[in-house]
């Protein structure tokens, strides 16, 4: 054993036995395995009793398809947002509990009901479950399923490697859940504060549960941001040239550029720190030559990239929902390009601002106070351009609207304190405190209205029938009164001196606000009730709520608009020749939208493979033993990794053909509206072709991996 | 024309007033809009400017993108331009304007770190010649340990922990090192945050113009410890103080290096208690860093030391 470790080790079962260590009795932690076991338990026995393990492994589990990889990014990305909503929850209802030095405490917690090694852990849990869990899953979920569509691509560049990472942000979330109930969670923060990560501070297991986590993620994430650069340079319809990309399309190559340049600098840091903590080391520690600003100085140059990496896609749903919505194309096009490579470009040197009180010169503070502010220029241009796309429009105030609306109004909002933020003598005062908090919870609610509005809208497209509108409408309702009552004291509290990460709030007089967060927490909670309402009142009522035409809002602009709504797995029957650059748009008004294809061509499909989920289940067997340092496993499951990936890599894998009679026959039956259908009333009820899609290519079709 | 510069201050707050009035901030729980030191003070001038800056291009944004959403909307039936997507007036407005104000911004966050730097603060010199010209400037060692404030006033041979004691109208500068992981030493009101961190040594320069308490904490996270670590901040007039350095000098504690080391293992402030030493040893503070670069000054946090705050190991920790 290379490291003095605390508490037991063996080779055979690694540091399993600080499990024995009382504190796993917790009513709390036992609540969420409960939660969770209950839940797990209903899904599987739901699976056994009607018999769909093998359609499970079939159609979702081994399949290729950017459109069902991109549905379960944000199913994972949907549940990991619930279960950073419940951190949250704890976290101000322990802060609302915890005032003042006669504030009763419970379950071992001098104040509230958690003490602070529980507490740190939960927040540490929140913050890197929602940035690299939800948010970053839900906006590549929604970049495969949109991305080919748009550039009229049959499927992403590399389908394996695409599964590949799906499986590894899996694994991801896999062990930060098994962190809850096996063990405990780091209690660094999301950002691994060195040197509280070393072993000497955190001398447990849950900054290992952390770096690996962090670790396989990120190198999903990864793979992810090269396929998407490949699709979109590669896998363009002809006709698609670059300037006739739809701005979603443009952001998320920005993005993925800066997923690809910035990731593997967090993957050194994390490294680094994985030789500190098992090899001994001294990278960052301040004994025997080490820098914990090198750390810092490393993470946030992938951090705050990072940053644009989710926000970025965020502003690409807005540039396709605002001119949808209000029946006009995007106001400056080329300008908003340009901005987003702008910000983008930005990115990559700002992340300075994050630690301004370190005490560096007052010329480097210059430099990345300037720079910041920077970003502030395209990001405005962006907001005046979904201004003016609005303006002397057709503008109507349907979900994906109203949450693409009010995400412009939280940009302003987050814009304005960034700009404070970025001002070194003002940072010295607030860094830290809770107004950096809500600042940047206000810019995550950007994207959390924009991912909202876009699920709101790309939701027919994929599954062929629209969200309920009222309790879509409710939804929003409450989790905005929800972001109102929760940020605006946070603000506040900021201003009033507030800092983060306190499990003992000393000074009373914060007390009324911290209870009016508290109020906003118990809005999100209903919200999410009525969030599941609506998807299951939507499903309920798929018949009538079913969408007949392909372009489900009746004023849709873009590319993916032009194939059947739902999708069929092979995405277009005959590749789509792009003439403009809202090709709908165009097709629309030269009449030609219903045009059928003369003929069709075979299609060439890839197979099914099991293989990126068993690799990713020995990637998970690696994590989980390397947190508990049960080498030989870990060894073993390694071993057994880089075979697969030989294996697979000497594996010559074909693919199956769609042939062209076949294509024409399932042309022909899935779309039987299209030659009656009117363009301008596309949500006409009760015309039938409400049936579920049908993704799945025939099982005959799918010969295994 | 000492009048007339505290009548331009309080003119500036005036013509500023309605964006404090905004959230309510009369309150004196607001530490941010009641500085009680020029730093603070100077910090809260370029919150000042900024926000209104900033604000010449966010209000009518907002207003803009109000009244294009009511303006606009569907039934409204107004004026549509189905076609219209490109403005060369507008691109330059919508890229010049931001580009103005960040230059203007950028000119002002120049100006705001040269005036609160914590190494050499302008705003601290040029108050400095008027007001505090007879007092030479007072050293304070600050030392973090997990989870306690030591201050040591190295000229004055005194110590204390948890507890700033200043004295009004005088210079202080700060040398600034933690034994462990990494504080930010802040006084909300007085003067902003700068990192103490392990094996380093960092600056930071103040001045307390009102005799008051004020609070202390660290900003930055450090363990589990880190709600409790707190210091009380007491700025008395400069008689005052040299009574309270005689006074501190009775205490029977004193301390070396031997007995720092012994402070300095994990613990939780929990009663906030106050420790007075007098006899400090020359040298602590560069002794500190110099131990904890080389690993000699070096704890292990016990795995089960917070878990259970009502625990025996707990208590074995806190004090």
């Amino acid at each position: 054993m290379p490291v003095h470790l605390q508490g037991p080790w063996n080779e055979l079962f690694g540091r399993l036995g600080l499990l024995l260590i009382p504190h796993y009795n917790n009513p709390v932690i036992f609540f969420a395995f409960m939660l969770v076991t209950v839940g797990g338990t209903a899904v599987l026995t739901t699976l056994t009793i009607l018999g769909r393990w093998g359609w499970l492994w079939r159609d979702w589990l081994t399949t290729v398809d950017h459109k069902k990889i991109g549905i379960m990014y944000v199913l994972i990305g949907l549940i990991m947002l619930f279960r950073g909503f419940f951190d949250a929850l704890m976290i101000r209802s322990q802060q609302a509990l915890a005032v003042g030095p006669n504030s009763p405490g419970v379950l071992g917690a001098l104040h509230g009901y958690l003490p602070p090694f529980h507490l740190d852990q939960v927040w540490t849990a929140h913050g890197m479950i929602m940035i690299l869990l939800a948010v970053t899953p839900i906006l590549i979920g929604m970049m495969n399923l949109i991305v080919p569509l748009q550039i009229g691509a049959r499927d992403m560049a590399y389908p394996y490697l695409n599964a590949l990472g799906l499986w590894l942000t899996a694994v991801s979330a896999a062990l930060v859940m098994i962190a809850l109930f096996v063990g405990d969670f780091s209690h660094a923060g999301w950002v691994g504060l060195a040197p509280l990560t070393e072993l000497a501070y955190s001398p447990g297991v849950g900054v290992d549960y952390w770096l690996w986590s962090i670790q396989i993620g990120s190198i999903g994430t990864t793979l992810g941001s090269i396929n998407i650069i490949a699709t979109i340079i590669k896998m363009r319809a002809p006709g698609m040239k670059w300037f006739r990309l739809p701005i979603f399309t443009w952001t998320s190559m920005a993005t993925s550029i800066i997923g690809l340049t910035s990731f593997p600098v967090l993957g050194v840091a994390l490294s680094l720190l994985t030789f500190d903590r098992y090899l001994g080391t001294h990278f960052f520690t301040a004994g025997l030559g080490g820098d914990l600003m090198m750390y810092t100085n490393l993470f946030w140059i992938w951090g705050h990239p990072e940053v644009y990496f989710v926000v970025l896609p965020a502003f690409g749903f807005l540039s396709e929902i605002i001119p949808t919505f209000s029946r006009k194309p995007l106001f400056g096009y080329t300008t908003m390009v340009l901005a987003s490579f702008s910000i983008a470009g930005v990115s990559w040197l700002v992340w300075l601002h994050h630690f301004f009180t370190m005490g560096a010169s007052p010329k480097v503070l210059a430099f990345y106070s300037i720079t910041t502010m920077l970003v502030g220029i395209p990001t405005g241009v962006k907001v005046f351009n979904w201004v003016f796309t609005m303006y002397r429009g057709r503008i109507r105030m349907e979900a994906p609207m109203l949450w693409a609306v009010t995400s412009v109004f939280l940009l302003i909002i987050g814009g304005m304190t960034g700009m404070m933020l970025s001002i070194p003598a003002i940072n010295y005062i607030v860094h830290n405190s809770v107004f950096v908090v809500a600042h940047f919870h206000n810019m995550f609610m950007v994207i959390t209205y924009a991912a909202f509005g876009a699920i709101v809208f790309w939701w027919p497209k994929v599954f062929g029938f629209k969200l309920d509108e009222r309790l879509g409408r409710m939804f929003f309702w409450l989790f905005s009164t929800g972001t109102a009552l929760v940020f605006l004291p946070m603000y506040t509290l900021g201003l009033m001196g507030m800092t983060r990460r306190l499990d003992y709030i000393s000074h009373p007089s914060w007390w009324p606000l911290l209870l009016i967060e508290l109020c906003g927490i118990g809005f999100y909670l209903v919200s999410v009730f009525v969030f599941l309402g609506m998807i299951y009142v939507s499903y309920r009522d798929r018949a009538s709520n079913a969408v007949t035409a392909d372009d489900a809002w009746g004023t849709s602009r873009s590319l993916e608009w032009l194939t059947h709504t739902p999708v069929p797995f092979y995405n277009f029957a005959v590749t789509p020749i792009v003439h403009a650059l809202d090709e709908v748009a165009w097709r629309r008004e030269q009449g030609t939208l219903d045009r059928q294809p003369e003929r069709y061509t075979d299609i060439h499909m890839p197979n099914n493979t099991g293989m990126p989920i068993i690799i990713s289940g020995f990637t998970l067997i690696c994590g989980f033993s390397m947190v508990w340092r049960i080498y030989l496993l870990a060894l073993v499951s390694f071993i057994a990794i880089i075979a697969l990936v030989l294996i697979r890599s000497f594996t010559k894998h074909p693919g199956y053909v769609i042939t062209a009679e076949e294509i024409g026959e399932l042309e022909r039956t899935s779309r039987p509206h299209r030659q009656t259908e009117e363009i301008e009333n596309p949500v006409s009820m009760g015309t039938g072709g409400g049936s579920m899609p049908n993704h799945g290519a025939p099982a005959a079709r799918h010969p295994d991996y | 024309m000492k009048w007339a510069k505290r009548y331009v201050l309080y003119f500036r707050y005036l013509a500023y007033s309605p964006l404090l009035l905004l959230s309510g901030c009369s309150d004196t729980h607001f530490w941010l809009f009641n500085p009680k030191g020029l730093i603070a003070d100077t910090e809260l001038h370029y919150m000042i400017i900024d926000v209104t800056l900033m604000a010449i291009v966010i209000v009518p944004t907002t207003f803009l993108l109000i009244w294009v959403v009511w303006r606009y909307r569907e039934k409204r039936r107004s004026a549509f331009a189905p076609e219209w997507s490109h403005s060369n007036v507008i691109e330059v407005v919508v890229w010049g304007i931001p580009l103005l104000i960040v230059g203007v911004l950028s000119y002002y966050s120049w100006r705001g770190i040269q005036a609160v730097n914590p190494y050499n603060p302008h705003a601290l010199n040029s108050h400095g010649a008027s007001t505090a010209r007879s007092h030479k400037p007072l050293t304070v060692d600050v030392i973090t340990t997990d989870w306690q404030w030591l201050f040591v006033y190295p000229n004055k041979h005194i110590a204390v922990a948890n507890e700033l004691v200043v004295p009004t109208g005088t210079k202080l500068h700060l040398k600034l090192t933690s034994t462990s992981v990494v504080n930010s030493f802040y006084i909300p009101q007085i003067v902003g945050q700068i990192y103490a961190m392990p094996g380093m040594r960092t600056k930071q320069s103040f001045e307390v113009d009102h005799p008051g308490r004020y609070h202390g904490f660290s900003a930055a996270f450090s363990g589990p410890g880190f709600s409790w670590m707190d210091f009380k901040v007491k700025a008395v007039p400069p008689a005052k103080f040299t009574a309270w350095i005689k006074k501190a000098g009775t205490s029977k504690n004193t301390l070396n290096y031997a007995s720092f080391s012994r402070f300095a293992e994990p613990t939780v402030n929990i009663e906030r208690k106050i420790h007075y030493f007098s006899d400090v040893k020359t040298g602590l503070f560069a002794k500190v860093i110099k131990a904890v670069r080389s690993q000699r000054l070096h704890y292990v946090t016990p795995m089960a030391m917070t878990e259970n705050m009502h625990a025996k190991i707990f208590r074995t920790h806190s004090n």
